[in-house]
């Protein structure tokens, strides 16, 4: 067994290497993180506009939104997953330019704000329905901001202070959401809608993807005729396990459909809704 | 009573009860109306900090020490049902750690709770109105924990053999499933915040809130199975670091060689837990995408984006670590020179899996830059930073860190199994084909849209998965009767080894911080997502250089404690407090104090 002449220097000088390893290995992972594009996620700024607010007021708190707070730039601005807004797509301009010829008969700021609170109404072709309702996070004041700053992006600003008056009062939904405390209303916990089935379709964003009579949007299998095609099992397990399967034609959108609903609707509601479209056997 | 009263003075009563009730007006009605703080404030660091600081290290002790029982109750059983005393010393070993790592737990358990109390006191209330009786189930399940694990430690050397050992093992079982119930009750909790019912809104009351839907929440399951792998990674890499410390400090041969083979048994233990977890971070990922498809993008392409290249620097560094220890290691086993001529293609894989790996896609950008780079993706680098190749990539890195480890295993053997070179054949021709279908997924990808995509990692993942399955168990049958071409020198590595196990370390447990950092951090400025908001001054989510600044403070922190926790082991075992010189690490010759691998 060897011994070193001088034990104490040697336990010392291992413990000093010991210890700029791990400081240096720290110090390293810091400046690389510290080296790179530093991003903070800010709380969406409250905003309060009466009617004289002017549009580079709203244009300027929008394109704040798009950029930060509002959470955009994630899909809007990169990779493929939504429209790029800022950029062309095929030759309609930016989004200013293109929104108004989008749907016909709907203009430009009408449809820029339902696509931001009801985004399933109007899904880009070549695009999923990944659009969350921004009314969860941004207030109506805030939203029209949005609604301002993209029209800018190449069109004309027609968003004024009439349309913010008619939310006049109210607030970012960081005075909506229940404070940590917990002093909100009393509420029900599930689904919207009582028992009766076609309020539970309606109120519970189902005609967000399928159609029932003529409502609805024409992306998952429609609900008309549905009890002839399929048996009552095959719909309690696509709103319980909807990952499982996909109707034929639908291949592609598994997974879109959220799974939640089997915790959402209480037994009883699920029941009355799998007997109502099972019943729907001719329309 | 009423005796005490003077008789002749009823005024001076009544003027006192006036008095009292004087008094209580102005202390009695503004505490009705007073409204609770929802946050406190913390000196110098500010509250978010503190907390944030408190929970970290608090978690990583929990890691340690829901990790080592796990592993120790396997070393355990290897020593009661293979008869090998030296497992049963290290699985003994691995328990002292915990002993004093328990107290540190729950002292900073005790901070985080004290601190969120008196900081955080709103989303607190909120929370135990909807957890109180899993709270209640947490304590209790600790006490059992705690009790379970002084049991199973000071009962070692009276409940040695026959059946009382297997009572003994029976209490390291019992111990890892108090520890893991407790992981999953707290799991429940900060999984809620993250990913709440879909039905409740910021109207709900919380106590309306349905207990076992908020419990059993959508990313509950998930963490709680990533968890679970990622502690044992981490339980794996600090017992190497102490065994490398130890190795370092050893002043005898025999001190020597039993740490490095801790070490061996640590890194092993670390390295092949991390070649699964991927596979539970895909599930983890997938599922909060399931949740909120809003959220995963924000967690994989919003302002999160640069932290996925950090991690991939980082899991870079921790395959280079693991497989350069391993190459090392080689050199102690006789044999084990053979294969020495593939590490360096190896370490070219490596390298550039690493490289594909950190490569940014997505990222943040200005209008200038987009303008820039002609779109959102850089012309070149854009090809690189996609899940195709990023999964492809990964995927290889893990079938080259699995072909180091048997390389590894087979270095001294000699093959005497009359089928041997069929199997060897079998098992290259089975990883061909598993890199084959890695690469052809990754290729294909390009291809396919989106969600056609996605579909392909599953396959990627299966066939690696299947490789190591497959693999293992032909290796199994190969290696019986084998012949050694000598017994491993253990003890006999050059002490640059050893550092490299303090990388490992440090590197796991900053990994942990910053995986810390973007599971709470993509619930952005809200305390339960979409639900309760952050209205504190600490609101936003900071960007990644703060964040590592934290996290590197919680991990040197963190350390710093082990380190003292380790030498307050060495005090018990060494209460003479003598120091012995460090005998040299690198190896010429010598005995060969212990065997096997």
């Amino acid at each position: 067994m060897a011994r070193n002449d001088a034990p104490g220097a040697t336990v010392f000088m291992t413990n000093v290497k010991i210890g700029l390893v791990v400081l240096g290995t720290l110090g390293l992972y810091t400046l690389v993180a510290n080296s790179i594009p530093q991003v903070q996620s800010e709380v969406p700024e409250r905003l309060s506009f009466g009617a004289d607010v002017s549009s580079s007021e709203l244009v300027s708190a929008g394109e704040e939104l798009f950029q930060g707070a509002g959470g955009c730039v994630a899909c809007h601005g990169l990779g493929e997953r939504a429209p790029n807004l800022r950029t062309a797509e095929g030759n309609d301009g930016t989004i200013g330019a293109r929104c108004g010829s989008r749907v016909p008969g709907v203009d430009c700021k009408t449809y820029l704000h339902t696509s931001l609170v009801t985004p399933g109404d109007y899904v880009v072709e070549g695009y999923l329905p990944i659009m969350p309702d921004m009314r969860r996070t941004l207030s109506e004041t805030q939203i029209w901001a949005l609604v301002a700053y993209l029209e800018s992006l190449g069109g004309e600003v027609t968003v004024t202070g009439a349309d913010i008056v008619t939310s006049a009062g109210e607030e970012a939904p960081s005075s909506a959401a229940a404070t940590p405390s917990g002093t909100p209303a009393a509420t029900t916990v599930g689904a919207v809608g009582g028992m009766d089935p076609v309020a539970l379709i309606d109120n519970n964003l189902c005609v967000n993807c399928h159609t029932i009579d003529d409502r609805g949007v024409a992306l998952g299998p429609s609900f008309n005729g549905i009890g002839g095609r399929v048996d009552a099992n095959y719909i309690r397990n696509s709103i319980l396990n909807p990952g499982a399967g996909a109707s034929e034609g639908f291949e592609q959108l598994v997974g879109v459909m959220p799974t939640n609903f089997g915790q959402m609707f209480t037994a009883a509601q699920l029941e009355a809704i799998v007997n109502y479209l099972a019943a729907r056997t001719e329309g | 009573m009423s005796d005490c009263i003077p008789r002749s003075r009823p005024w001076l009563w009544a003027v006192s009860l006036a008095g009292i009730a004087l008094l209580a007006v102005p202390l009695g009605l503004p505490a009705q109306e007073a409204v609770m703080p929802q946050y406190g404030d913390f000196p110098l660091i500010g509250s978010r900090a503190a907390i944030w600081i408190a929970a970290q290290v608090h978690l990583l002790f929990a890691a340690f020490v829901l990790g080592v029982p796990m592993f120790a109750v396997v070393v355990e059983a290897i020593a009661l049902f293979g008869g090998e005393e030296r497992y049963d010393k290290l699985a003994k070993e691995f328990t002292r750690l915990l002993l004093v790592a328990y107290s540190a737990t729950a002292i900073w358990g005790g901070i985080l709770v004290f601190g969120l109390v008196t900081l955080y006191p709103g989303i607190w209330t909120y929370l135990a109105q909807i957890f109180a009786p899993s709270m209640w189930a947490y304590v209790g399940l600790f006490f059992f924990e705690s009790f379970t694990l002084y049991l199973y430690y000071y009962g070692w050397e009276r409940w040695k053999e026959g059946k009382a050992k297997v009572f003994h093992w029976s209490l390291g079982i019992l111990l890892n499933v108090w520890g893991t119930t407790v992981m999953l009750i707290a799991n429940s909790w900060l999984t809620f915040m993250m990913s709440p019912p879909a039905d409740l809104t910021p109207d709900t009351a919380p106590q309306n809130v349905q207990f076992w839907s908020a419990f059993a929440n959508a990313t509950w399951m998930p963490i709680n199975i990533h968890r679970l792998i990622a502690n044992v990674v981490f339980g794996g890499a600090i017992v190497g670091a102490y065994a490398a410390y130890r190795f370092l400090m050893a002043s005898s041969d025999e001190e020597r060689a039993h740490y490095d083979w801790m070490g061996y048994v640590g890194n092993f233990i670390a390295i092949g837990a991390l070649i699964v977890l991927p596979f539970a971070g895909y599930y983890l990922g997938r599922e909060i995408y399931e949740y909120n498809q809003q959220m995963g993008i924000t967690m994989m392409g919003g302002f999160m984006s640069w932290l996925w290249i950090v991690q991939a620097f980082l899991i870079g560094v921790l395959f280079l670590a693991g497989n350069y220890y391993l190459w090392v290691g080689m050199g102690r086993i006789p044999g084990a020179e053979r294969y020495t001529p593939y590490t360096k293609w190896m370490l070219v894989v490596l390298v550039l899996g690493v490289i594909v790996w950190a490569t940014p896609h997505t990222m943040i950008a200005s209008r200038e830059e987009l303008e820039a780079m002609g779109g959102s993706h850089h012309p070149f680098l854009g090809v690189l930073g996609v899940m195709s190749a990023k999964n492809t990539a990964v995927n290889l890195m893990i079938l080259t860190t699995f072909l180091s480890f048997l390389l590894y295993r087979r270095g001294n053997k000699r093959l005497t199994h009359p089928a041997a070179k069929t199997i060897t054949s079998i098992q290259a021709g089975i990883f061909v084909i598993a890199a084959g279908v890695v690469l052809f997924y990754g290729v294909y990808g390009y291809f396919v849209t989106a969600i056609v995509r996605i579909g392909f990692s599953v396959y990627q993942v299966l066939a690696v998965l299947g490789t190591i399955v497959s693999v293992t168990i032909l290796d199994a049958i190969v290696l019986r009767n084998a012949e050694s071409f000598g017994e491993i020198r253990w003890g006999h590595m050059p002490a640059r080894s050893q550092y490299a196990l303090f990388v490992l370390a440090v590197t796991f447990t900053w990994l942990m911080g910053l995986m810390g950092f973007a599971r709470s951090g993509i619930r952005q400025h809200w305390h339960v997502f979409e639900v309760v908001q952050d209205n504190s001054p600490w609101a936003a989510t900071p960007a990644l250089g703060y964040a590592a600044t934290v996290i590197s403070a919680c991990v040197l922190i963190f350390l710093a404690l082990v380190a003292f926790i380790f030498w307050l082991g060495n005090l018990a075992e060494n209460p003479s407090g003598k120091t012995s010189a460090p005998t040299r690490p690198v190896p010429v010759s010598g005995p060969t104090p212990a065997t096997g691998d």
